[in-house]
């Protein structure tokens, strides 16, 4: 259908956006917070973050082709659906800052040996801004065609991770609170749903293909408990020192590193998938910008995004410590509105939209 | 009661027509019954003239009627009546124009012929295996050509005119149950709606065909042998012959196409899976290999295997360019000498191509101007373009926008390059068939003929990017 993606597409968006933020850095910081626990940590998250699939498939069968503007405004008031919509672009913008953050930082190290800013801005803003002009079709069709790429290439590295010597990680050493704290501490990186509402009117819905997102989601969250797993079970007590999980699960692996500089495939990956991921946030952004002023040009709104992105970046965040420690500290309530608020409203607004059908 | 004046007519057409050296009349007398015939001696048979027309006059003892003349003595398949406005044009078009005295009617007699090559193998497309013939310049034989393959009632050719001044003859060829309708009148009315003054070969109306005419990649495909544009059309396109062009366009267009070749259906389809991935790794080279290159040269050197970090460090020591010039000097040279290759006569050709490649190559690299590696990854992408030599000129270009992107960005500049040209092609819709199909979006049932092909026994469907109006290639009849 013209200008709609499929639900396979909407499952890759999905599958992409998941491993945002949480293949480099994450599992150290939490394995600093909790522990092995962290994994008990990130199975709670992911299936609180799961209950939003079924209100989204809910929301879609109720609300067809409405954009999640257009239902909030009609239900909750245009003020309030400003309001959400603003927590979202902010959401979205320090996401974008966060990934790009950290894969900066990742790249400095690995590939580039220097700093280059001005050479990954160059890079990535003008693909992100391509991206959130061309709309969401390109982008799904693209991501659908790259994603056996990144597929391949994040299985290839649990795979190798394998064969190094592994130890079951301890489990159970943290307390209740303390894994629940974690759940709140590290909700930011979490909330990859809202996107998916975003675009709620995007998606071509077919209610015998909903297994398919299903299937995607269930698949991203399977290969991210395994990675973060594989990487406690081979990093153990030291796992918070490696900042670098997928390309560290590569590492030291003596068989599979004589054929030469594992590495590069998990840089490759993660390059793929972290374009992708800036490219839906930009795109996101730019959406909701339009929406709140629906009079602009979507080159504006793209404009305003690489003018915050730049403000942000240079002046207020600086580097991605304090980004980082940001998201931790304040940023918090943001992940569990995205995650756990905001699909409660929706899931009270479809009821509503339900019951007024019924009476109706 | 006399009805023209066919001295007068003569003298008005031969005025019109410029008194052309090829220009020529004649005028028929039979008591004071007048026929003058007006043609153009280039482009008619003036053998069959004298013995289709003039001789039967001769014999004709009776008297004479418009009648008479059209259906008895005139011996030619094509005779008919015109207006007198389109003298001018039946005569351009290689018709004898007759006139007489003793009827308000005009006659136009199809005696056009010119000279015509014989269907030749063409040399874009040599195949081991399979039909050699291929389409020529004149618009008759390229129907014969496909008529002689589809022997069916459901193939439709439709015609129009095209060019101001040249007034071409364009054809639309679909088959009427499978092409979608959508797609033949959009055809159809894109075709109607070109202004143009001269359509010198089928490419001139090319890119009034595209959906993005300003864009890089070709939207339109083309073919020169009859067994590719009919296997096109038994696939639901519509293909487009231009007379005096030996290259019929089809549409809609995939850039899979390009992939694909009209050997890979004569060979084992094992064999066809294989060489299609191999032109894809082609493709990927001839693009990337040059800036990815460049970007670990520059920027990631950590990155290379040590032996082969020693042998480039070993090379390059002491060249006169950095990186990024080494690989723009060496690109030049070979585009160069590819340009004086194909313009110079095929001896003189030749001569250049072993200047260029061994004598200014080696001594290049003897002289310390150019590194081994810079030519080896050159050469091998500029010799990887030609596993796809329908997009030759976009690979080019491609080159050299990787080139800046590698040698300024690095390995992120040619990803993100990779990524934004992906995205851009998810843009294109060639007649509502994505460009990029059937693998983004992903369509299943036509993945048996992408890639890795299928045995032909298993392709027994349409393919669905180009919505057909029916699925199954054979629709089985029940015979209850």
């Amino acid at each position: 259908m013209k200008n709609k993606i499929s639900m396979r597409q909407a499952g890759i968006i999905i599958l992409i956006l998941v491993f945002s933020n949480k293949i480099l850095l994450l599992p150290a910081l939490m394995f600093d917070f909790v522990k092995g626990d962290a994994v008990i940590s990130l199975i709670i998250m992911l299936a609180l973050e799961f209950i939003s699939l079924p209100i989204l498939l809910k929301l879609k069968s109720k609300f067809p082709e409405e954009h999640l503007f257009d239902i909030l405004q009609k239900y909750l008031s245009k003020a309030v659906a400003i309001i959400i919509y603003m927590v979202f672009l902010f959401y979205m913008m320090i996401k974008a800052i966060l990934t790009f953050s950290i894969v900066y930082v990742y790249f400095k190290e690995q590939i580039y040996q220097e700093e280059f800013v001005a050479i990954a801005l160059i890079t990535f803003l003008p693909i992100m801004n391509h991206a959130a002009i061309s709309g969401l079709k390109p982008i799904a069709r693209t991501m659908e065609l790259f994603s056996v790429v990144i597929l391949t290439g994040f299985l290839f590295c649990l795979g190798i991770a394998v064969y190094t010597p592994l130890s079951i990680p301890d489990f159970f050493v943290a307390s209740a609170g303390k894994i629940f704290s974690s759940v709140y501490k590290f909700a930011f990186p979490f909330g990859d749903f809202i996107f998916l509402f975003m675009i709620v009117d995007k998606i071509d819905y077919k209610k015998e293909q909903e297994k398919r997102l299903y299937f995607y989601t269930i698949l991203s969250f399977i290969l991210v408990i395994t990675l973060f797993t594989l990487f406690y079970a081979k990093y153990e007590l030291t796992s918070f020192m490696h900042n670098d999980a997928l390309a560290d699960l590569l590492a030291y692996s003596v068989r599979f590193n004589a054929i030469g500089r594992l590495d590069v495939i998990a840089i490759v990956t993660l390059l793929l998938s972290t374009i992708f991921q800036m490219e839906i946030f930009c795109y996101a952004f730019c959406d909701g910008v339009l929406k709140i002023f629906p009079l602009m040009d979507k080159w504006y709104a793209a404009l305003i995004f690489d003018l915050l992105f730049l403000l942000l970046y240079y002046l207020v965040i600086g580097n991605y410590e304090v980004i980082v420690d940001a998201t931790v500290k304040y940023f918090a309530p943001f992940g569990i509105f995205a995650n756990f608020v905001f699909p409660l409203i929706v899931w009270i607004i479809s009821r509503v939209k339900g019951r007024k059908n019924a009476t109706s | 009661m006399s009805y023209f004046n066919v001295e007068e007519k003569l003298e008005e057409y031969k005025e019109r027509l410029n008194d052309s050296v090829d220009y020529s009349n004649r005028i028929y007398e039979k008591g004071e019954q007048k026929i003058c015939m007006i043609f153009l001696k280039s482009i008619i048979d003036q053998e069959l003239l004298s013995n289709a027309i003039f001789l039967p006059l001769q014999t004709y003892e009776d008297d004479l009627s418009i009648d008479i003349l059209k259906n008895k003595i005139i011996k030619c398949s094509e005779v008919k009546d015109i207006e007198e406005d389109k003298v001018i044009n039946e005569i351009l078009n290689g018709r004898v124009v007759i006139f007489t005295n003793f009827s308000d009617k005009i006659i136009a007699v199809d005696l056009f012929k010119f000279p015509t090559r014989v269907p030749t193998e063409p040399p874009t497309s040599p195949v081991i295996q399979g039909p050699r013939e291929g389409f020529v310049e004149d618009l008759q034989t390229n129907i014969t050509l496909i008529r002689r393959r589809l022997k069916t009632d459901n193939l439709v050719i439709k015609s129009l005119e095209i060019g101001t001044e040249t007034k071409n003859k364009v054809i639309m060829c679909f088959l009427k149950d499978v092409a979608n309708d959508k797609l033949v009148k959009d055809v159809y009315k894109k075709l109607k709606n070109i202004k143009i003054n001269g359509v010198v070969d089928s490419y001139y109306i090319l890119s009034f065909l595209e959906e993005r005419p300003d864009s890089l990649f070709k939207q339109i495909g083309g073919a020169e042998k009859p067994d590719i544009v009919v296997s096109k059309i038994l696939e639901g396109k519509v293909a487009i012959i231009v007379d005096n062009s030996p290259i019929v366009l089809t549409v809609p267009f995939i850039i899979l196409e390009d992939l694909q070749n009209s050997n890979d259906y004569y060979t084992n389809h094992h064999y066809s899976s294989l060489v299609r991935i191999m032109r894809l790794m082609g493709l990927l080279i001839a693009i990337l290999s040059p800036g990815a290159y460049l970007a670990l040269q520059i920027y990631h050197y950590n990155i290379l295997p040590l032996n082969f970090l020693i042998t480039i460090a070993d090379t390059t020591l002491g060249l006169p360019f950095t990186p990024f010039l080494e690989i723009i000097f060496i690109f030049l040279l070979f585009q160069i000498l590819y340009e004086v290759s194909l313009r110079l006569p095929s001896y003189l050709g030749l001569a250049t191509s072993v200047v260029g490649a061994l004598i200014l190559g080696d001594t290049g690299i003897k002289a310390g101007l150019i590194s081994p590696p810079g030519v080896i990854i050159v050469a091998l992408s500029k010799i990887s373009l030609y596993t796809i030599p329908e997009q030759a000129s976009q690979i080019t270009v491609l080159q050299v926008i990787f080139i800046i992107l590698g040698g300024s960005l690095g390995v992120m500049g040619v990803v993100a390059g990779l990524i934004y040209m992906v995205n851009y092609l998810n843009k294109i819709d060639s007649y509502g068939t994505p460009y990029l199909a059937p693998y983004s979006p992903r369509i299943p049932s036509d993945l048996k003929d992408a890639l890795i092909t299928s045995a032909p026994t298993q392709m027994d469907k349409l393919p669905k990017s180009f919505s057909p109006k029916k699925s199954k290639k054979v629709e089985v009849k029940d015979e209850k």
